[in-house]
């Protein structure tokens, strides 16, 4: 039984030193980050997490998608005229970062996403926000909830 | 009816899902009624999921053998006496440095009762494909691979609680609409308990309208936070009909999650 500790220990060791030597840079990564608040603080708090998440992963390296539903689809409205998280999201954008808006939402809040949202097209919608962000975590996303 | 009429085999039943519609409800209603008939789904509970962490790698495959509920306990028996059979078998032949790890891995490799008869040829040949379990092939067979997401309600505000709702409404609506077969959790602890209190919930009837409408969706309240709620404020939760207690919320989180589940907190 003791050689079987000592070639579990050594397996861990190894195990360790591989972890060890990954630290320095991250591997490719998928997240889905969830925003479902209509407290645009929690939703400019997010988009500053996701733009920190690409300086720390490298935006080459990340595969980030933003799925919004319920109340989280009004930081979309607030982009209309806001023109500090207008510049946040155009950023995110031309980084490589997709937004995804639930139709449910949609439907359910009587929006029209061409005239009430900021810069939202057709392939931009899902038919459902947590069913896509379930879909997305079977893929090996991430979930993060900011 | 008291938790005697519940035989072990129709507590696995229920766990492992195999019951019908109304044996369930009947089987959650006593459940909600009864706290030693609670634990003991728990403990059953807490045994399959353990079972099904160490074997969830192992790939499933078809076989002919028909497995029903009482042919668990074999396998089970049969994977611990090929855990033990592989721990003494190693310990005889002393083998070389590369069969270390392929001994010990073999732990975690589904037994087939037929296949194994002596523990000493399977520690032998473990590059063998893993054996099937009939049951879960079935279920994969029939059913594609399903949808499983976990919803975590932590968060008492009435307002939050109803979009909540409303998430588990659509989801369940959206599978069902898509043909897609799916498993939805809906975890409370904390405040989040308040949505199934029948004290303090204003969402008793819609509640009951969803598990009516959705037999693919389970409410559950964590028994931790039934227990703070009496011991810090010296309130006996009541929960709502068909609100089955786990043992705990956040345990839950983890155990599906690594069981491949979704995790959405709303």
């Amino acid at each position: 039984m003791g050689k079987f500790v000592a070639s579990m220990m050594a397996a861990a060791f190894a195990l360790g030193l591989a972890a060890n030597a990954q630290a320095a840079g991250y591997d490719k990564q998928k997240v889905v980050y969830h925003i479902n608040s209509a407290d645009t603080k929690t939703q400019k708090g997010a988009l500053r997490n996701i733009q920190n998440h690409i300086n720390a992963v490298g935006k080459d390296n990340l595969d980030l998608r933003v799925v919004m539903h319920g109340g989280g689809v009004a930081m979309l409205q607030t982009a209309q005229k806001d023109e500090d998280m207008k510049g946040s999201i155009e950023k995110l954008k031309l980084q490589g970062i997709h937004f995804n808006v639930c139709a449910n939402t949609l439907k359910g809040k009587k929006l029209n996403y061409k005239t009430d949202l900021y810069d939202v097209s057709e392939k931009d919608i899902v038919p459902s926000g947590v069913a896509e962000i379930a879909a997305l975590q079977q893929k090996g996303y991430v979930y993060v909830k900011p | 009816m008291n938790e005697k009429d519940f035989s072990e085999e129709f507590l696995s039943a229920f766990v492992d899902d195999q019951l019908t519609a109304e044996e369930k409800s009947r089987a959650y209603e006593q459940i909600n009624r009864d706290d030693s008939l609670n634990r003991r789904v728990c403990e059953l509970r807490k045994v399959r999921d353990l079972v099904q962490l160490a074997y969830r790698d192992v790939p499933g495959a078809p076989s002919a053998s028909g497995h029903g509920r009482r042919a668990r306990m074999s396998n089970l028996a049969a994977g611990v006496l090929l855990a033990l059979g592989v721990a003494i078998g190693w310990a005889l032949h002393a083998p070389g440095d590369d069969n270390k790890l392929e001994g010990a891995s073999l732990e975690f490799v589904q037994p087939d009762p037929v296949q194994i008869t002596s523990s000493q040829s399977a520690a032998t040949v473990p590059s063998e494909p893993a054996q099937p379990n009939a049951r879960r092939a079935m279920e994969v067979a029939k059913a594609g691979t399903p949808a499983k997401v976990l919803i975590h309600v932590n968060d008492g505000e009435m307002t939050h609680l109803g979009q909540a709702l409303d998430e588990v409404d659509n989801l369940a609506r959206y599978y069902r609409e898509a043909s897609i077969n799916a498993r939805i959790e809906v975890v409370m602890n904390g405040d989040g308990l308040s949505l199934v209190r029948a004290d303090v919930t204003n969402f008793g009837a819609r509640i009951a309208r969803i598990q009516r409408d959705y037999d693919n969706v389970v409410f559950e309240a964590c028994k931790n936070s039934i227990d703070r709620l009496r011991r810090d404020k010296g309130i006996v939760a009541k929960l709502l009909p068909g609100v089955v207690v786990i043992d705990s919320g956040v345990a839950q989180l983890m155990r599906r999650q690594n069981q491949g589940w979704a995790y959405i907190q709303v």
